[in-house]
This record gives C-alpha cells, structure tokens and sequence, in this order.
C-alpha cells in the first residue's frame, strides 16, 4: 500500500528515518514547525532563516489521553481506537512539539522520559496509507 | 480619563438547544432577555444608550460576520448608536466589555451598552472546516488530532507531574462548582455532586472528565457602563470599574500551540491571562491578596488550581490544600468561581466576559444570596481566548 503523508511538505521519511522540515533563525537560533518564513521572536533584531530538519530524540513534557474521537478535520481508522498524545521538548533546537505517540500500552508513557521521532500511519483512505508524525517511547 | 461604572446587569440563563431554559431561541432572542434586564437594572431605557460594544461569535448570528452587535441593535430598535463588534476566541466578551469601557473612560459616550451572546453547536468545538495548510489548526488537527479537552489534559496532566495533584483533587474543584451553583439560578446545572459522581463520570481527555469539564452552552449576558457623573442619576447600585484591560501572549511562554512552540525560560504559560491580570492589578491599585472573590475562565477545573498560582493569588503548589480546605468557596479566605463557573454555567463562548462581569457586580452589591461572598470589595475576572488573548478586569464596591 502506498505511503503517503497526511500533509505534504512537513516531513520526510528516509532508510525508516524520520525528520520533520522545519526552520530556524541562525541570528537568534529559534526554531520553527512548520517553516516560518521570517523569524517571529520580538527580541530577535535581524530575521535570518535557514531550512532545519528535526528528528531524533526528545524529552516528554506531558501527554494527555484522546478518550473520544476527535471532530474533522482529524481523520482516523474505524472502529475508532484511543490514542495518547504528547508534547516533547527537543532540548538541542529549543522546540517544543506537539504530536500522537506511538505505543501499544499508556503505561509505556512516562513524563521526562526520552522519546524518538517516528513516522507512522494515521489512518487509510482510497487505497492509501496516510502517515504522521508520532513519539515513540525509548526503554 | 473618566470614572466608568456598572449601573445595571443582566443573563439569560444558560441552557442546552432544546431544553427547557433556552429551548430553540436564537442568539438574539437571548440577547434581548439580557439587554432589556439589564436597561432594567440600571433604570436607563434603550434610547438612553449611546454605543454597542458586542462580543462577535462565529457560531451563531451577526449575519455569518460577527456582527453580532448590529442584530442587537436592529432587534432593539435602530437608533443610529455606533457599534462595535469584537472578535477574540473565548475572550471576545471581555474585549467587548474592554472597548464599552475605554468608549466611557474616554469621554466619548457617557452611557454604553456591552453585550455576547450564543447559540452554539453540539459537541467538540471545530475548526472553521477550511482545509488550508497554511492554517495551523487545520494542521494541528489533522495531524495529531487535539481537541480542546485533548489540550487541558496535557497541562492538567504536567500538573499532576510537578505537584502531584490527584484525580481526587481535580473532582474536589467540580463539587465546590456545582456546591455554589446551587445557589445560581442562571446556572445550566444545578444540583450538587459528589467526588464519587465525579470519578464514575467518563473520562473526556485522561485525566480529565466529564464533570470537570465545561460543555458548550447557550446564554447571554449584557451590562451597562456609565460615566460616574451621569450614574448618580440611576439605580444608585452603581459598581467602579478600577481596571478593565486586555493582553495578548508573550512569543516564548511555552504554551503548546499550534504543532510547535519554543521551550520556555520561565514558568508563566497563559503569559497572555497573566499580563492582563497583572496590569489590572498595576491600573486599580490594588494586590493579588487584596481580591474579595475571583470569576475566573475554567474552562477545566484545572485552571481554578494554575491561574491562582500564576497570578500570585496563592503560592504555586498550595491550590489543591486550598480547595480541600474549602477556602475557594464562597466563605473562604480565596473565593474563587462563586458564581459555579464555566464548569456549572458550559460555555457561551463570546457571552463569558460579560456573564463574569454579571456575577462579580452581584457580588459586590451584597446581590447573590447562598453564594455571596460575605463583605466583597473588590472582584476581579479573567477570560482567554484562542489566539492568544485575554482580558480582565478588576470591580470594586
């Protein structure tokens, strides 16, 4: 089945390494997801952007739990399964993202713990597999 | 700048589409209850109101434009009157009330009327249903998937990790909800649960349920500003207005919005609430400590627990001990919500500034019966709106 990603242009999937495409000012180093085309930090004095790729691993700051199915335009598998979700620090950048997790068990989720970017299926549509990124939990 | 007081007050009690209370009456049916209760209140006819201020809604009225205030105005009676319709999230209401204010501080008018009201849709609020990726709530939904609740939890659930808040606390705070909304005749529910009713409720968003979270309700709410000269003239209940202002968020407060945001040097998240809450506090002259009673937007009981704590209201961490003594009831030491809040009221998302407003001038003229707060002086209310907006205001007696 052919993979494709949910939206397009927000991050790749390459040798099963996952990296999302985002950007960042090199004057002030802040980062941005999705790509920001000018840097909107107010105490930043010269916009100076480059594209950036993040990936690998982060720390978890929360997550909460999806007990409903959630309204469009999120998209989903029937019959509907719950899914957990989380905001990860990517303490190297300096972003904080926000993104599902990819577990088989909420016990594997623990707040402080390392987690790794994925990417993996969101749901499936016309014969297609549409994908995201999500946070899977590092033992 | 003039002094601006509260001269008159009115709700239409919040209710669900078909029920009893609001039935299937359209948002400016419900206005008008509001409106005419509250020229009643302040002893002025329509045709002593000299400006509109109105909250805007994307979800009911306003001829699919937020131009909620023009149906206000054409349901009363076109009287020529300028009109303001103001648009911020679920803190449009507050703005509303921000401009009648500085429209009666300024000296341009002397009598404004403020008003918001809602009919809204079932369910989790959505998206505007525009698949555009340049939007970052459409991208935010389509690829994670994080409705409202979805939101509270993340940050109730970091609660529970720096304070080690229990499920059991966050149920506390729904039953003192509900204990004073007994006591509020406007309220959508109100009866009395227990701790227990609270755990066996479903869970929306882990850790988060359903009585401890507000549903979406429709209500409305209107008030009359008046200069302090001509005020003298009316109900003789009149309420100062010491502080009415509006904020918008600090680029690196860390609130997870949109899909990223950046890791945050400090502790403050809602920097928007926080800086219009701290310059009321600088504009009325008063502390937090100095607070009589707080109606502030709990949208989740777990904003009656962190906005006391940022704010400086109490110490960060001493929310939860506070509520299990009973001190956020209306007959403790920080009476917060007496009015059974967001969480007793649901939401009518651009009505809230203005509901607020409602209970504090109640408040503070001795007004609300089994849950008034004893001696009130002083009131301050709080909104916040998607975006990044927020507004408060600080009423004293």
């Amino acid at each position: 089945m052919e993979r494709v990603p949910a939206v397009e242009g927000l991050f790749s999937e390459k040798d099963g390494k996952a990296e999302l495409i985002g950007s960042r000012c090199t004057t002030c180093k802040t980062a941005y997801f999705p790509k920001a085309a000018i840097c909107h930090n107010p105490k930043c004095d010269k916009s100076e952007i480059e594209e950036h790729r993040f990936g690998g691993r982060g720390k978890l700051w929360s997550y909460s739990v999806q007990n409903f199915p959630p309204p469009p335009p999120h998209k989903f598998d029937a019959p509907y399964k719950i899914y957990a979700l989380g905001v990860v620090d990517l303490a190297d950048s300096g972003l904080r993202l926000m993104g599902q997790m990819q577990v088989e068990n909420f016990d594997e989720i623990k707040i402080g713990g390392t987690v790794e970017l994925v990417v993996d299926a969101l749901y499936h549509e016309n014969d297609k597999e549409f994908t995201s990124w999500k946070f899977k939990p590092v033992a | 700048m003039q002094e601006v007081q509260v001269i008159g007050v009115g709700l239409h009690a919040f209710g669900k589409t078909g029920d009893k209370v609001v039935g299937n009456k359209s948002v400016t049916e419900l206005c008008r209850t509001a409106v005419d209760a509250a020229l009643k209140d302040a002893g002025v006819s329509w045709r002593d109101i000299q400006a509109v201020s109105a909250a805007s809604s994307r979800f009911s009225g306003g001829k699919g434009w937020g131009l909620n205030g023009n149906d206000v105005v054409e349901e009363m009676g076109s009287t020529g009157v300028p009109v303001y319709n103001l648009s911020a999230g679920c803190a449009a209401g507050g703005n509303a009330f921000n401009i009648g204010y500085t429209l009666v501080a300024s000296g341009q008018h002397d009598i404004v009327l403020v008003v918001g009201g809602e009919v809204m849709p079932k369910g989790f609020i959505q998206t505007s249903g525009v698949e555009e990726v340049t939007d970052p709530e459409f991208l935010r939904q389509r690829c994670v998937g994080m409705p409202g609740p979805s939101f509270w939890s993340l940050l109730a659930r970091r609660r529970m990790f720096e304070y080690g808040t229990t499920e059991e606390q966050f149920a506390k705070v729904a039953v003192k909800a509900r204990k004073c909304s007994v006591h509020n005749p406007y309220a959508r529910f109100q009866s009395e649960i227990t701790v227990e009713d609270v755990l066996k409720s479903p869970y929306v968003s882990d850790p988060l349920r359903l009585f401890e979270i507000c549903p979406v309700s429709n209500g409305a709410a209107a008030v009359v500003l008046c200069s302090k000269e001509r005020a003298k003239k009316f109900s003789g209940k009149a309420v100062t207005v010491a502080a009415s202002t509006v904020a918008t968020m600090q680029f690196d407060d860390g609130l997870p919005r949109g899909l990223a945001s950046v890791i945050p040097s400090g502790a403050t998240l809602h920097s928007e609430a926080k800086g219009a809450v701290t310059k009321a506090f600088e504009r009325a002259g008063v502390g937090p400590r100095d607070v009589s009673l707080t109606e502030l937007q709990d949208n989740t009981v777990y904003y009656e627990l962190a906005f006391p704590e940022e704010w400086e209201l109490c110490k960060p961490g001493e929310a939860e001990s506070l509520v299990e003594k009973g001190e956020t009831l209306p007959t403790g030491k920080m009476p917060i919500n007496p009015s059974g809040g967001f969480v007793s009221f649901g939401e009518a998302t651009t009505a809230m500034g203005v509901f607020q407003v409602c209970e504090l001038t109640w408040q503070l003229r001795g007004e609300s019966g089994g849950r008034q707060v004893p001696n009130a002086k002083i009131g301050l209310g709080q909104t916040l709106g998607l975006g990044g907006n927020a507004t408060a205001v600080i009423l004293k007696k």
